[in-house]
């Protein structure tokens, strides 16, 4: 036990300390407060709150009958100013840069036209759905007022549907579909880099020809769990800061609704997060004695990439599995998915909080993890014992089932 | 029965024979010599020694009990040499005496002691890849004698040093036979053998071919060489049929002898002959002359 703790020590002071880890760490944390902040570098940059447009809306010939101030109350996503001018004078304000948009409404024979005036239309797909539809809307009213028409007569035209959403299953799915994606991606990657990080140590050491003054100095077993340990701590640490620093991020740099729509963490409990860290941890450990098995067949650090291959192939499998079935939660794909121990720590945390899984699942999803776990750890700790004075070429699978046999 | 003793250890990689019931037995402090040409199998015995790859048959104990890294209290100098090269020197060598059960300020008051004793003091803050190759060996020698091992074990010692560290090693290990310490030591160099050790074992394809006292086993052989230093040059009194002459430098003969009598019958005809000897020298074979008799036989 001493020892394991000693180079669990040792492990994450090394990782700790490795300028590569250090400067990686800075460049992600950059990066997420960077990517929080998109919308107020784009506000910066172009002077104007980004979603928050300014379209004026030109009537010259009363088409709305002075009654276009409703817009500017209404909920368009836009801010509306409402001025009489004509394309020239539009022109110079898009140029200048006081406006992003205009509506020009002109008087026809048989209506009106409605020119969407941008500075630029190749990025632009056309007038906006809610400024068309609060157009025709306020225009519809208009016309009808002109009819004379009852409160009752007019109430009867106004739809009074009442919509709802129901399914035919009996599972209730709840939750925040971008989260639960975002937090698959995030789960992948932590779990892949972490565990990606033990092939590398061990194939380092084996580099340096330090193995054999180890191998005497402690147990192979001592070292592969207390390097995995280790490593895995430095990642649940570096996943856990990146967290923080995201959501520290989205409170301060987002807006409310964006924060309240996007990125809705309302589903997001306690137990949740506990479980999926344990999956996180669990997952970490399914991939990482996988990679310190690989490490082991290998003593060059250019071979890592090859002998890594079969380990990398399932990972992605894995992540694709729960990734793509989430769009079917209740199939047998994602069923499948929560099980696999390959897929499930990316899959089952989910599962759990779109309120699909039941205890049991999740207790046999755990149980099957867990095994799987402690095979793969038995055969890269007997693959790593044996193949200490592998120095040279890769090996090969027979060479690798000869390892395994071996006393 | 105390200390190291191997009996008929044997080892094979994929059908072939590495060590072929190899016995040896260390049973008092000193060094004991494992000699032999690259691939006898002087490693191979090493590693099964120390648990670091299993024999097929055979045994190994110490103080009567199987050789174990939790039971025995053991040092050991790879013949790989190796260090983590990003790793600051007194981290990798806290690492490994904390290992090796020691306490940080106990493992702390060894490290500076052996830096001392190593002149590696002023390197222990710095990254093992800044550090000469003849440094960094010293560095894997502190980790073997840090923790004061009762059993070392040193492959290759020398091979790589300049004199000067040669010689600050050499003063290390008599040192630690001072201690009662139990060295076993694999080296190329005859000299260094003959300079330390009391016992020797000659392995040549994993098979034992000489094992015992080194004095006994030379006492055994008959004088085979003649040193011989003279004003002025004797080639005229040396018959090319009788003498063969190994080495000449300024009048200074190393002449090969088939029997001591052949020495004596030369000094009687240089002396009749008024040749002015300044050395006469018989000598019995060296290390190195067994050990290519052995090895070449």
């Amino acid at each position: 036990m001493r020892d394991i703790l000693t180079v669990i020590k040792f492990t994450m002071r090394d990782m700790l300390t490795r300028k590569s880890f250090i400067i990686s760490t800075i460049i992600i944390l950059v990066l997420i407060v960077l990517g929080f902040n998109v919308p107020n570098i784009l506000k910066a940059f172009g002077g104007e709150d980004f979603g928050t447009q300014t379209v004026l809306i030109s009537d010259q010939d009363q088409v709305f009958d002075h009654q276009l101030e409703v817009l500017q109350n209404a909920e368009t996503g836009y801010k509306i100013e409402l001025e009489s001018l004509g394309y020239e004078e539009i022109q110079t304000k898009l140029e200048d840069g006081d406006i992003n948009a205009a509506i020009l409404i002109e008087k026809t024979d048989d209506g009106a036209k409605i020119r969407y005036i941008v500075e630029n239309a190749a990025t632009t797909a056309g007038l906006p759905e809610s400024l068309d539809t609060a157009l025709s809307t306020l225009y519809t009213s208009i016309q009808i007022n002109k009819l004379g028409l009852t409160d009752k007569q007019l109430a009867s035209l106004v739809p009074n549907f009442e919509y709802t959403l129901e399914q035919t299953q009996e599972e209730v799915v709840s939750g925040n579909i971008f989260v639960m994606m975002l937090m698959s991606v995030v789960l992948f990657y932590a779990i892949y880099f972490c565990a990606f990080q033990v092939s590398s140590s061990i194939t380092t050491e084996k580099t340096s020809k330090i193995m054999e003054t180890l191998v005497t100095s402690t147990s192979p077993r001592t070292i592969v769990l207390g390097k995995t340990i280790g490593i895995g701590i430095v990642g649940l640490i570096q996943m856990l800061i990146f967290l923080i620093v995201a959501v520290l991020s989205a409170y301060l740099f987002l807006g409310t609704e964006v924060l309240s729509s996007v990125l809705d963490l309302s589903h997001i409990t306690i137990s949740l997060g506990l479980i999926t860290i344990l999956y996180f941890i669990l997952g970490y450990f399914a991939y990482a004695f996988g990679y310190a098995l690989t490490g082991s067949t290998v003593s060059k650090p250019e071979d890592i990439q090859s002998a890594n291959t079969p380990i990398a192939i399932l990972a992605m499998v894995g992540f694709y599995l729960a990734y793509f079935t989430m769009t079917d939660p209740t199939g047998d794909l994602n069923i499948f998915a929560s099980l696999f121990p390959f897929s499930s720590p990316f899959c089952m945390p989910f599962r759990v909080m779109m309120g699909l899984a039941s205890g049991w699942d999740l207790a046999l999803s755990i149980i099957i993890l867990v095994a799987t776990i402690l095979v793969v750890a038995h055969i890269a700790i007997k693959i790593y014992s044996n193949a200490i004075f592998n120095y040279g070429s890769k090996m090969s699978l027979g060479e690798i089932l000869k390892a395994y046999k071996q006393k | 029965m105390s200390g190291l003793i191997l009996k008929e250890v044997s080892k094979s990689f994929a059908g072939k024979t590495a060590v072929d019931r190899i016995s040896l037995t260390l049973d008092r402090p000193g060094v004991y010599g494992l000699l032999g040409t690259n691939g006898a199998g002087k490693t191979t015995t090493i590693r099964m020694l120390l648990g670091i790859i299993s024999k097929d048959s055979g045994e190994i104990t110490w103080n009567g009990h199987p050789v174990d890294r939790k039971t025995v209290n053991f040092g050991y100098l790879p013949e790989e040499r190796g260090v983590y090269p990003k790793v600051k020197i007194i981290n990798q060598l806290m690492y490994f005496a904390e290992l090796k059960g020691m306490n940080k300020t106990t493992a702390l008051e060894s490290i500076r002691h052996w830096a001392k004793r190593l002149k590696v003091e002023e390197y222990l803050n710095m990254p093992a890849e800044k550090l000469s190759k003849g440094n960094q060996q010293k560095i894997q020698f502190m980790t073997a004698v840090i923790h004061n091992p009762d059993l070392i074990v040193l492959d290759e010692p020398f091979s790589g040093l300049d004199p000067v560290n040669t010689d600050i090693i050499k003063n290390i290990i008599i040192d630690l036979v001072h201690d009662q310490k139990y060295i076993i030591m694999s080296a190329h160099q005859m000299s260094v053998i003959e300079e330390f050790c009391t016992n020797i074992l000659i392995l040549n394809r994993g098979k034992t071919v000489l094992k015992g006292n080194l004095k006994d086993i030379k006492s055994t052989y008959p004088a085979n060489r003649l040193l011989l230093d003279v004003k002025e040059p004797i080639e005229q009194y040396l018959p090319k049929n009788k003498f063969k002459i190994e080495n000449e430098k300024d009048n200074q003969y190393s002449i090969k002898l088939t029997s001591e009598q052949e020495a004596h019958d030369l000094l009687r005809e240089l002396v009749s002959h008024n040749v002015d000897i300044e050395k006469f020298e018989i000598m019995k074979p060296t290390l190195n002359d067994i050990f290519i008799e052995k090895v070449e036989a």
